[in-house]
């Protein structure tokens, strides 16, 4: 998995392509520092799947821009990652766009 | 036998002994009640013959005096005495019309009026010119209460006054040897039965029986007791008394100072009773004879039947070993083990043989066949007929491969030469050992049931009729197609026609139970459990009906892309699993038969990494194993199976609930989310425990490329 990322006024962006799976997640969890920041957007266009590694960072990340006042986007998240969102009641939770 | 004629012999005594007694106690019952009428009978006559001889000499007498006298008129009173002195009276009243007494020897009465005492006064009856005489019995009179003194009285011609003669007992008692003695010399009561007659005081015999002349002169040598208890002497008790001998019945009275006693010996009624009893007893005795003997030689005659349905069982033993030789050598060996494929059947007689087989046979090197058959008859015709029929099917689907051009032309020569009328069903697969595809035609059998895994399907399309039956019908043959690791599970009625205790049917839904229940889906297995289910219903009960099965399965599951690979059970081993189903795919893909379905790759993905996951994280095993492989579905559609097992801790996820996903994000327990969506994401799943094993089978179709939602 890559993982471009970019920060600026308390608004971090990710772009992740590939697969974000048990082997993956710890990387971005290492790549998702949170001090500071109000507002994530992640870019999953090239996302391939995710897995329930991935959905947990994705849920602790959404519960601290919760406890801040902050907000979480997901954009362009490919059919395969929205049915898991959908399946698991998350796409509920989270702010997705198309 | 033997045991039965002990209770025969012991009924027939029973009923013999019965009814002696009943008739025993009637004949007694009845000797008694004719003792009784003869002895009732014998006293009324004795007290009528008693007082009416008395009667009879006092008329006389009365008369002789009517006859000196002429008239009713007074006399003097020694004539009046004279007349009484020289007849023996005691008493001679001469009484006028009006009742005066006109002459008495008791000279007080003369000039009384006899219609001043209620006695006399009916004496004057005699004055009506109608009646002639009176009597009464001996009574204590108004004149002396010590005497019993018996009166008649005699009218004078029309009825012109009476003269009334009376008598005392004592009297009477002097002259009762020469008035009555005679009497009862030669009085028989009955046939055997006598009177005796002595004297009350000194018991001296007046009479004795003809019979008994010379043997007694005193009562007490007859035997008759006086201070006997039971003797009631009144001429109405009848009472028992050894008299010569003889026990008889007796009855007693006093009569003017003498005893007499009429005597029944028993040989009156009673010997009767006994030739009666004794006659019942022959006759009873002959009829009880010959019903012996008629039930002696009914049993002769069922010892023979017996003897007959013995032999026509031996017969039927025979017929049957011989049909189930027929059957059994008719029935196939086991077949060398395939790769391709694999198949076990069995056939287990019921105590008739039925004519159920199973048969199969390569065609060529690609091409299978298997069928089921049930034919109508039994026995050996029908082990004949099944013979013919089978040796026909094999014959002609060795040059026609396909099943329903085979049916129709077994079919034709099968009608063309049914001299016994029978008919068969069958189901004819034949199966395509390169495509898994089965083409198969069905006479009239059971259903087939496709079994994969713990799903069963019945195989039902439209059935043509029996074999045998309509000829020139045209069968029309449909497929299936076995994926690898299917099977398909043949069957006769025998089976879902099985009967427990209480009469119930097997029926389809235990056999897709049984199906469903069996550990692993290969064919010796799926035999062994229906054959166990089936037996288990039945509890014993003798099936009526042949039970036949054979499963085949199409094995494989390779077809170049299955492959497995064993991991170490940690978070790198997860990568390289991930890795290896990349090379699975990239293997199989393109692959002409069961192409990798490659649009299923993300989800296997996500599938393999979240059960990975589980296994590193839970299993507390050292390594995992990873098996992967390409199958094909019955409609075509291509499928992938991931299979992981481990050997850790057993641990079914399957069983675990999935995360409320309900709840606000806040709130929600992270975990548990891998499992619910394996599940959710795939086609199918199943997990068993393998020995030391966790098994954890999970299939995804092609055409998925994005999961269910909910």
């Amino acid at each position: 998995m890559q993982i471009t990322k970019n920060t600026a006024n308390g608004r971090l962006s990710m772009a992740l392509s590939g697969r974000l799976d048990t082997n993956t997640a710890p990387e971005l969890e290492e790549e998702l520092k949170l001090d500071g920041v109000n507002e994530i957007v992640f870019d999953f266009a090239e996302l391939e799947y995710i897995s329930s590694a991935g959905l947990r960072i994705l849920m602790t990340a959404q519960k601290a821009m919760m406890a801040c006042g902050g907000k979480m986007t997901i954009e362009h998240p490919n059919d395969m990652v929205k049915g898991v969102f959908d399946m698991t009641g998350l796409s509920t939770v989270f702010t997705i766009a198309p | 036998m033997n045991k039965r004629w002990k209770t025969f012999a012991r009924v027939a005594a029973a009923v013999y002994a019965a009814l002696l007694v009943f008739s025993w106690n009637a004949l007694t019952d009845r000797a008694r009640r004719q003792t009784e009428s003869m002895l009732d009978y014998a006293m009324l006559d004795l007290d009528a013959t008693l007082n009416g001889s008395i009667d009879t000499m006092l008329m006389h007498t009365a008369m002789s005096i009517i006859e000196q006298l002429g008239t009713p008129r007074s006399l003097p009173q020694d004539e009046i005495s004279l007349i009484a002195r020289q007849r023996d009276l005691d008493e001679v009243n001469i009484i006028a019309r009006d009742g005066t007494i006109l002459a008495s020897n008791d000279a007080a009465l003369v000039g009384d009026n006899m219609g001043n005492k209620p006695k006399s006064a009916e004496f004057l009856v005699l004055t009506n010119g109608v009646r002639q005489a009176l009597s009464h019995h001996f009574r204590r009179g108004a004149h002396n209460p010590e005497v019993r003194r018996k009166y008649v009285g005699v009218a004078f011609p029309g009825g012109d006054g009476l003269v009334q003669v009376g008598i005392d007992e004592s009297r009477v008692i002097g002259m009762f040897p020469s008035i009555m003695g005679f009497i009862f010399d030669e009085w028989l009561l009955g046939e055997k039965g006598f009177f005796l007659c002595a004297n009350m005081f000194d018991g001296h015999l007046i009479s004795n029986p003809a019979r008994h002349r010379d043997e007694a002169r005193f009562l007490a040598e007859t035997g008759y007791d006086v201070e006997n208890p039971n003797i009631v002497e009144d001429g109405e008790t009848t009472f028992r008394m050894r008299l010569f001998g003889d026990l008889c019945d007796c009855r007693a009275r006093l009569f003017c100072g003498h005893r007499i006693v009429a005597a029944l010996p028993p040989a009156e009624y009673y010997s009767t009773r006994t030739f009666y009893v004794l006659l019942v007893a022959g006759v009873l005795g002959l009829v009880m004879l010959a019903f012996v003997i008629l039930v002696r030689r009914i049993d002769i005659s069922s010892g023979r039947l017996q003897a007959f349905y013995a032999a026509e069982d031996d017969r039927r033993a025979k017929e049957f070993a011989i049909a189930s030789t027929i059957q059994n050598a008719a029935l196939p060996g086991p077949l060398p083990p395939s790769e391709e494929f694999s198949l076990a059947a069995e056939m287990n007689p019921a105590k008739e043989v039925g004519g159920d087989f199973y048969d199969y046979f390569r065609l060529d090197d690609t091409h299978f066949a298997f069928l089921v058959a049930d034919v109508s008859g039994k026995g050996v015709t029908g082990a004949l007929y099944m013979m013919t029929s089978k040796t026909l099917i094999k014959d002609t689907l060795t040059t026609i491969h396909d099943p329903a051009e085979a049916l129709t032309k077994v079919n034709g020569e099968l009608c063309a030469n049914n001299p016994a009328n029978m008919f068969l069903t069958a189901w004819v697969g034949v199966l395509d050992l390169e495509t898994g595809v089965v083409t198969y035609a069905n006479a009239g059998h059971n259903p087939p049931v496709k079994v994969e895994g713990r799903n069963t399907e019945f195989v039902t399309p439209k059935s043509g009729p029996v074999l045998a039956f309509m000829d020139g019908f045209r069968y029309k043959s449909f497929s299936l197609r076995l994926a690898p690791g299917e099977s398909l599970f043949l069957y006769t009625d025998g089976v879902t026609e099985a009967l427990d205790a209480s009469g119930a049917l097997f029926g389809e839904d235990r056999l897709r139970d049984a199906l469903a229940a069996s550990p692993n889906g290969d064919p010796t297995s799926l035999c062994r459990v229906v054959r166990a289910v089936v037996s288990a219903f039945a509890q014993g009960v003798a099936q009526a009906d042949d039970i036949t099965v054979l499963a085949v399965r199409r094995n494989g599951g390779d077809h170049g892309a299955g492959m497995s690979r064993s991991f170490p059970a940690t978070q790198a081993g997860i990568a390289a699993a991930s890795a290896f189903l990349d090379e699975v795919a990239e293997a199989a893909y393109g692959k002409a038969a069961d192409g990798f379905p490659v649009s299923a790759l993300p989800t296997l993905h996500v599938v393999l990494d979240e059960v990975a996951a589980n296994v590193v994280m839970y299993s507390g095993a050292k390594d995992f194993e990873v098996r992967v492989r390409a199958i094909i579905g019955e409609d075509g559609t291509r499928e992938a199976e991931i299979a992981v097992s481990d050997n850790g801790v057993p641990f079914d996820p399957l069983a675990h609930s999935d995360p409320d996903t309900t709840l606000p994000a806040a709130d929600r327990p992270i975990g548990g989310l891998g499992i619910m969506m394996v599940r959710k994401m795939s086609d199918s799943i199943s997990y068993k425990r393998d020995g030391d094993r966790n098994v954890l089978v999970v299939r995804c179709r092609e055409k998925k490329s994005r999961p269910r939602a909910t």
